[in-house]
């Protein structure tokens, strides 16, 4: 579990996340949902160390990141995997160096126990056949697929996504929901996606921030998000029409 | 203030560079995989440079030298001893600041701003550490013995130009590039080879690792990697020069 409380950060004295407090609960795929500029990637970045906060804290199962030191957080963040938006795989490796990279510098395991690791990891994204390929000779999905399969192959306790559908047609993007869902509900870990897909939030949204201009606007889950009473939320959700339809269509339903 | 700005952020930098590795096997792996890729891939155009500038040098040398009294031997004196002390270390560090430095600075900047940085830092891994020092090792190792190699082709490209032209005969030239041959400025070269190839690998690194934006940005960078590289080789130069000639 994951748990973030009064967080500030701000950068050239403007103000980019305020007072922001959540639960990200473990078992569960975490959202943080909001308009592009809202603040969500500075959040997640905030969150895994990548941006120091100007003040709150962070804790990973009760254990406060923002007052580790340096050693501490390169220890704890072995229990981190991360999914980026790019897929921010190495260029220079192939598919299966790229997954064997985290096992290379941090597992004492064997060749052959690292291949199998390796291996585990590709049948769990549904990649075959392409180890020996290097990322820019496969697709943009594929690269997500494999972008996740590294992500998971040091059994990390908590996994951050950022945005990991942008860029992806619609079919794709709902094979990656599923899989990080799937991913989540098998290994009882804790993840967090940042994304602004509506279609994700609806598929896989257990438990959902939604922020804006920086600011924490409603927290609820897929089921509630239709009917919450949030303008700034309703603004982003009609956003999209398909999903005033869905409402107006329940409503008459009832 | 922006250069002790950026001086300072140079040393931080180099800080994280020399903090001690996660598995030296993978830094040393790594290590060689950058001997190859900077060092080796090099030879080709440091042994075309220097034959040429030889040649060049043999033959500027011979048609300056209009004073009938001046022995012959010393085109091939004057052409060893400025490979030796300037050519073959500094203006090839210059050169080697274009093509390697460039290629650090746009190799971790591409990798910066796609996010391939945060990535190793997501894992545990030192970035800086990982990626800079290797390149920086492999450089300092490799740069001496391209000065050595450049050097002997320079004096190579003299034995072959000066003789083709009539500027000077093989045995004239070959009994001048032995005349009063000081050993000295060879160990002064090789110091300043190590010095260079330190500032070509860490300055290149710094600016590629500091990159923010885009693609754009990469290629800013890349500029401004080898332009302040070549101000620091000169100034290093000059510098070296004073304290060990």
């Amino acid at each position: 579990m994951i748990k973030i409380r009064n967080i500030y950060k701000s950068f050239e004295n403007k103000d980019v996340l305020k007072n922001i407090t959540k639960d990200f609960n473990i078992g569960e795929t975490n959202l943080i949902i909001g308009r592009s500029g809202s603040g969500k990637t500075v959040l997640l970045k905030s969150i895994v160390g990548l941006l120091e906060v100007d003040s709150g804290h962070i804790f990973y199962d009760d254990r406060d990141f923002t007052l580790m030191n340096l050693r501490e957080r390169k220890k704890m963040r072995q229990e981190m995997g991360m999914v980026f938006q790019g897929g921010a795989l190495f260029d220079s490796l192939t598919v299966e160096e790229n997954i064997r990279f985290p096992l290379d510098m941090f597992s004492e395991l064997s060749s052959a126990e690292k291949q199998k690791q390796v291996d585990y990891c590709l049948d769990r994204v549904n990649l075959n056949d392409v180890n020996k390929l290097y990322p820019s000779e496969i697709s943009g999905g594929m690269q997500k697929r494999v972008a996740i399969a590294r992500a998971i192959v040091l059994n990390p306790k908590y996994l951050f996504c950022d945005e990991p559908n942008s860029g992806l047609d619609p079919e794709t993007s709902i094979l990656i929901d599923e899989l990080v869902h799937q991913i989540t509900v098998d290994l009882k870990i804790t993840t967090i996606i940042n994304t602004h897909d509506m279609n994700s939030v609806m598929e896989i949204g257990d438990n959902i921030l939604f922020i804006s201009d920086g600011e924490m606007c409603w927290e609820g889950n897929r089921k509630e998000i239709l009917h919450a009473d949030n303008h700034k939320l309703q603004e982003f959700v009609f956003a999209n029409k398909q999903y005033q339809k869905i409402r107006d269509d329940k409503i008459n339903d009832q | 203030m922006n250069i002790f700005n950026q001086t300072g952020k140079y040393f931080a930098l180099m800080l994280k560079v020399f903090a001690k590795p996660e598995k030296h096997s993978l830094y040393v792996r790594q290590t060689f995989n950058e001997i190859e890729n900077l060092g080796v891939k090099s030879v080709g155009i440091v042994i075309i440079i220097s034959l040429f500038m030889g040649g060049i040098m043999t033959l500027q040398v011979a048609y300056n030298m209009s004073n009938p009294l001046l022995p012959i031997t010393l085109i091939g004196l004057g052409n060893r001893d400025t490979l030796i002390l300037e050519f073959s270390s500094t203006i090839l560090a210059l050169i080697m600041a274009g093509k390697i430095g460039s290629n650090i600075t746009s190799e971790i900047g591409s990798m910066k701003v796609t996010e391939q940085v945060d990535s190793l830092e997501i894992m545990g891994v030192n970035s800086a550490g990982y990626l800079i020092l290797p390149k920086i090792i492999a450089v300092v190792l490799i740069f001496p013995l391209l000065y050595i190699l450049s050097v002997f082709f320079g004096i190579i490209g003299g034995l072959i130009v000066g003789p083709a032209v009539g500027a000077v005969t093989a045995t004239d030239y070959l009994n001048g590039i032995q005349f009063s041959f000081k050993a000295y400025y060879v160990f002064f070269s090789l110091i300043k080879c190590l010095v260079f190839g330190f500032l070509i690998a860490s300055v290149s690194a710094f600016f590629g690792y500091t990159v923010e934006g885009g693609a754009f940005d990469v290629g800013t960078a890349s500029t401004r990697a080898v332009v302040n590289t070549n101000i620091l080789i000169l100034v290093w130069d000059l510098i070296l020069t004073q304290l060990l000639l």
